[in-house]
């Protein structure tokens, strides 16, 4: 597929748009800071006001990052799954791919009954990240693996569908019985999680967050003409000579990566992934990947920067869970979509 | 005098003399007020002066204890008729549960309330817990080690069969009555009274601990529960007048964010009447709630940057665990200059704290570390004994 | 014309598939096949004889149970190599996508274009003139799911024909498609294969369409024997005739159709020439009537005679005597039902 200079523009204003959403979450919270001081924490960090630094560069900063690469990495995750499985209500959350990353997640968190071991698991600190990003990633992964190879079997989207949907309330009953049996504490952390939250990734834990989605990201646009192809089904895509079996697995890995990382540091975030790539999808008017990844991780990364805005309840001592926004900011764009389509096969 | 009218005479002075005896009866019947006249010590009553979650009433041979609830203006109340072996029930209170008294056998749900009985000296009555993990009392310990007191879970794990096999004299649970007391029915309708003891929901340290006094009740032990009561209270009143007379009151930061939240006690929960008491700073100190306050990271930050003392830090051992939760952590004053105290000096080793055990009923205790903490040399030297240094 | 040239051949072949740990044999004794250059080859048999999973073995789509399939120039079966050699128009619905007719045919470049599948001079004229073969240059910025059955078998066409390849395999691509629209595609492939040297292979039913246009049949009997040659041929040995026969199925060799109404009636008898002798015939025919040519020894019930005027044909009817005339088929066949 060719592209046109307008694409460039777009992705132009796009990335300009970022930023001055960017500029506005970090001047959004509880404290009202005027813009000339977080200017001045960027660019001359020994004359701002001390207390003002801490709160734009160690609380909104941090978070407004998190923003950046979940914005990115869940529509990204969402794009390629709407693609592999060409099914255009696809998404890490409906497909049960974020329940199993959660049940990763709960592995780690809830294993051992007593407060002994959770407290081993803090020690961890640095490590301790590592383990509940890899749980994640492989649980995610394995579901998505399974909804895959039963997906093969069908040719309807919306049993595709259903069946995601089955296989992602199975993870989740799963993970409530080990809640269940856990102890108070352990519940209410990982109750805690469920709603999602971007303000909790600091430090050590925002780097490794970082290089994981990068990765991701890359073999993602890496793969931008195998997914171009998957577009026409996987039997025209092997004619064309593309090796499918490899394919796949490269996708599920980009996936799991993207979709599983996020959901271990943010919490289970939803509609990011099915709502951004219609939005891309329309406003590029093109179904080629080379373009719709950038312009997803363009795209994602203000929706959520600006649901993240949202959340704050600026000025407000509370801020809202992240997912309470994000559903209700994606709920509508799924109902429109619905809507203008006449049945789910057709885009 | 004809035999038939000695016969009536005598049957007349006999009901004459009846006749008081059938009165003093009826003023049985009655109600005498609870709380006893003005001067008057009965010390084998107790009277709640603090908590606000229970009331108790005396009869002439049998107590009625209710417990109230408020949330949202509205009051539910549990009625309770405590009669002695053998007694008759006193009629007119239908919805009442009964309980016999003394209690011989108690199922007892969480660590608080061992830590009331064994105030009372009624640890050993205790036949059944919630769960074993969080128990520091060596009596209870044990108990459970020999098989006296049986494992019974805990609200919907609660497994009725045990309990009802066990048949206590009374089962004690941690729900405040508003929420599902009727998951409870198949026990009460098996004849083993259930009375939630909700004092985690007073918003006063004594308040908290006078629930002691409700167990007394239970056991007819109000007399040495009254006196042990009255010299924590003493106790505690004697060092609040220190604390909150205190000259310079440093300000203090409690607890810890989750998740970019930081739940912080509100203005009128027990550990802000703690920390008034202390003579501390607490910037929340005048927001209403009784529970915990949820704060966004950003608006605790500007107070603790400052603060001169950090209260309560979750379950950290040593700077390096706060440390592993957030590196951000270390730009605290508090941090810095190693004011950092948390309330798991006593932490057993199954991981229970004793702080929510003992500590429940021993609030000049706890009164005592804080001021201690927080006013050096305030009160006579001594260890701190719930609270230790984080370092 | 004729190249000794060989695009495919298979040696020993046999198809089938794994189901459930067993070995299912699909068609186990097929003869050696070849593809040549130029030639168009219809693949024909009744349903469940096995031609779509010899056509998908043909193209790498799945494995064959046994034997050999050689590609000259393909060293492995990788299907990158593959995509070299064999473009392919299959049955499967594309859906689920929001390509444009130009998008979806340039995807045809894919085993040409650089590791992000941006498209050089080269790819773009080969999708040029992809489109213009097809005949598909109206529709380029139309969305692929916004077209109707036979646009959409043609952008399928147009995307194989830009991947330029040697062979061009298409699974009944005449289904769904409307009688004209059906023509034209065979035609349409009929010419291709003469004009860009490609071999073509197709699998359909259209049995009338692929006596007409294909150079070789492979037909596929029921009991998995395959029968090639010259269509002309097949038919004039009774193989064709054999391969689809069943009860009250009859393949006339003279129309080159197969019969609906074959059993024997009520016999008339017929005059008349040319092309209303023949309608008239098969009027008669549906109506439960065999037509005699000559009075022969069997009686008839009716003697009908056919007059061509200028400006319309009469019937006339004879029947015991009486001579009746009418002016359309339907009303002599109302009279003598």
């Amino acid at each position: 597929m060719t592209e046109s200079p307008i694409q460039k523009i777009r992705l132009m204003g796009l990335l300009l748009l970022v930023l001055l959403v960017f500029l506005l979450d970090l001047s959004m919270g509880t404290l009202k800071i005027p813009v000339s001081e977080i200017v001045k924490v960027f660019f001359s960090p020994k004359t701002a006001n001390p207390t003002w630094h801490f709160i734009i560069a160690q609380i909104r900063l941090p978070k407004a990052c998190a923003a950046v690469l979940a914005g990115c990495a869940l529509s990204v995750g969402g794009l390629q799954m709407q693609t592999l499985f060409r099914n255009p209500l696809a998404d890490p959350a409906i497909l049960g791919i974020t329940a199993g990353a959660g049940l990763g997640v709960a592995a780690v968190m809830l294993t051992g009954g007593s407060m002994a071991t959770l407290y081993a698991i803090k020690e961890l600190g640095v490590s301790g990240s590592w383990l509940i990003i890899a749980a994640a990633c492989l649980s995610a992964g394995a579901v998505m693996l399974l909804v895959l190879t039963l997906s093969r079997q069908l040719k309807d989207n919306v049993l595709m569908l259903i069946i995601g949907i089955m296989i992602g309330s199975i993870t989740l009953a799963l993970t409530s019985i080990w809640q269940y049996f856990s102890d108070p504490e352990q519940v209410k952390e990982y109750l805690l999680w469920t709603f999602g939250s971007l303000g909790g990734v600091t430090g050590a834990q925002l780097s490794i967050l970082s290089g994981v989605v990068a990765a991701g990201l890359i073999v993602a646009f890496l793969s931008s003409k195998m997914l171009d192809a998957l577009l026409l089904g996987e039997h025209y895509a092997r004619s064309m000579g593309l090796t499918t079996r490899r394919a796949r697995v490269i996708i599920i890995c980009s996936t799991s990566l993207l979709a599983g990382s996020i959901t271990a540091f943010c919490g289970p975030i939803g509609f990011i992934g099915i709502a951004v790539p219609h939005i891309a999808r329309t406003i590029f008017n093109t179904a080629s990947h080379r373009i719709l990844i950038p312009a997803c991780c363009l795209i994602g990364t203000i929706l959520l920067l600006l649901c993240d805005i949202v959340a704050q309840l600026p000025g407000s001592q509370s801020v809202l869970p992240i997912n309470i926004i994000t559903s209700l900011v994606g709920s509508p764009v799924v109902i429109v979509l619905l809507l203008r389509r006449k049945n789910l096969n057709s885009w | 005098m004809s035999k038939i009218s000695r016969l009536l005479f005598s049957f007349f002075v006999v009901i004459i003399t009846l006749l008081p005896i059938l009165g003093c009866h009826q003023r049985v019947g009655s109600k005498e007020p609870g709380t006893p006249a003005p001067g008057e010590v009965r010390p084998d009553r107790s009277i709640v002066k603090y908590a606000h979650g229970f009331t108790i009433d005396y009869f002439d041979h049998y107590k009625e204890v209710k417990i109230l609830n408020r949330s949202g203006g509205r009051m539910d109340t549990l009625d309770y008729l405590l009669v002695p072996q053998g007694m008759a029930v006193p009629a007119g209170h239908p919805t009442a549960q009964v309980i016999s008294t003394p209690v011989q056998s108690l199922i007892v749900m969480s660590s608080m309330h061992v830590a009331q009985s064994d105030f009372v000296g009624v640890a050993d009555r205790i036949i059944g817990l919630g769960n074993g993990h969080y128990v520091n009392s060596t009596i209870v310990r044990e108990g459970i080690q020999s098989g006296k007191i049986k494992l019974v879970g805990m609200d919907a794990n609660l497994n009725n069969e045990q309990v009802i096999t066990l048949h206590p004299g009374v089962l004690m649970t941690m729900s405040n009555p508003e929420s599902a007391f009727g998951q409870y029915k198949t026990l009460i309708n098996a004849g083993i009274p259930v009375l939630p003891n909700a004092e985690w929901l007073e918003t006063t340290p004594l308040g908290r601990a006078e629930w002691v006094k409700l167990v007394g009740v239970l056991t007819d032990r109000e007399a040495f529960v009254n006196k042990k009561f009255d010299s924590v209270e003493q106790a505690y009143r004697k060092i609040a007048a220190l604390g909150s007379g205190a000259a310079v009151k440093p300000s203090v930061i409690i607890g810890m964010p989750f998740k970019g939240t930081w739940y912080t006690p509100a203005g009128e929960s027990y550990m802000a009447q703690f920390l008034r008491d202390a003579g501390a700073d607490y910037h929340w100190s005048d927001t209403k709630g009784t529970g915990s306050l949820a704060l966004t990271f950003e608006s605790v930050a500007p107070i603790a940057l400052t603060a001169d003392y950090w209260l309560n830090v979750g379950y950290a051992d040593s700077k390096n665990d706060i440390l592993s939760k957030d590196p951000r952590y270390s730009t605290f004053h508090a941090f810095q200059t190693g004011a950092i105290y948390n309330y798991n000096r006593r932490v057993n080793d199954l991981g229970s704290n004793d702080y929510w055990e003992s500590g429940a009923v021993n609030p000049q205790q706890v009164l005592a570390d804080i001021i201690r903490i927080l006013h050096p040399g305030l009160l006579p030297a001594d260890s701190l004994y719930y609270y230790k240094q984080i370092k | 014309m004729a190249s000794d040239q060989v695009l495919l051949r298979t040696s020993g072949l046999q198809t089938g598939y794994h189901s459930g740990g067993k070995r299912i044999v699909v068609s186990g004794e097929l003869p050696e096949l070849e593809l040549q250059p130029g030639r168009l080859v219809c693949l024909l048999g009744p349903n469940g004889s096995g031609k779509s999973t010899l056509l998908r073995t043909l193209a790498g789509l799945q494995p064959a149970l046994n034997g050999t399939i050689d590609v000259p120039g393909v060293e492995s079966h990788k299907p990158a190599e593959l995509a070299r050699k064999i473009s392919l128009v299959l049955t499967d619905r594309v859906r689920g996508n929001n390509l444009t007719v130009q998008s979806l045919i340039e995807l045809g470049r894919y085993p040409y274009t650089g590791w992000l599948g941006v498209l050089d001079e080269a790819d773009k004229a080969a999708v040029e003139w992809a489109i213009g073969a097809a005949g598909i240059g109206a529709l380029r910025d139309r969305k692929a799911h916004t077209l109707s059955d036979g646009e959409s078998q043609k952008m399928m066409l147009a995307r194989a024909l830009a991947q330029d390849t040697p062979i061009l395999m298409l699974d009944e691509p005449t289904a769904h498609l409307d009688l004209p629209s059906r023509i034209k595609l065979m035609r349409l492939l009929h010419r291709l294969a003469g004009q860009t040297r490609k071999a073509i292979l197709l699998s359909t039913h259209e049995l009338d369409l692929a006596l007409q246009v294909a150079d070789t049949v492979w037909l596929l009997e029921a009991g998995g024997r395959l029968h090639q040659g010259a269509p002309e041929d097949l038919v004039l040995n009774g193989v064709f005739e054999a391969a689809f026969a069943e009860e009250d199925i009859v393949f006339n060799k003279e129309a080159g159709v197969f019969v609906i109404h074959a059993a024997p009636g009520k016999p008339v008898l017929l005059t008349g020439v040319g092309i209303s002798f023949f309608w008239t015939e098969r009027a008669l025919r549906r109506a439960g009537f065999t037509v005699a040519a000559t009075t022969g020894a069997t009686p008839v019930l009716y003697h009908i005679r056919i007059t061509d005027h200028p400006t319309h044909t009469s019937w006339l009817l004879d029947n015991e005597g009486v001579s009746r005339e009418y002016h359309s088929i339907a009303e002599l066949l109302q009279a003598i039902r």
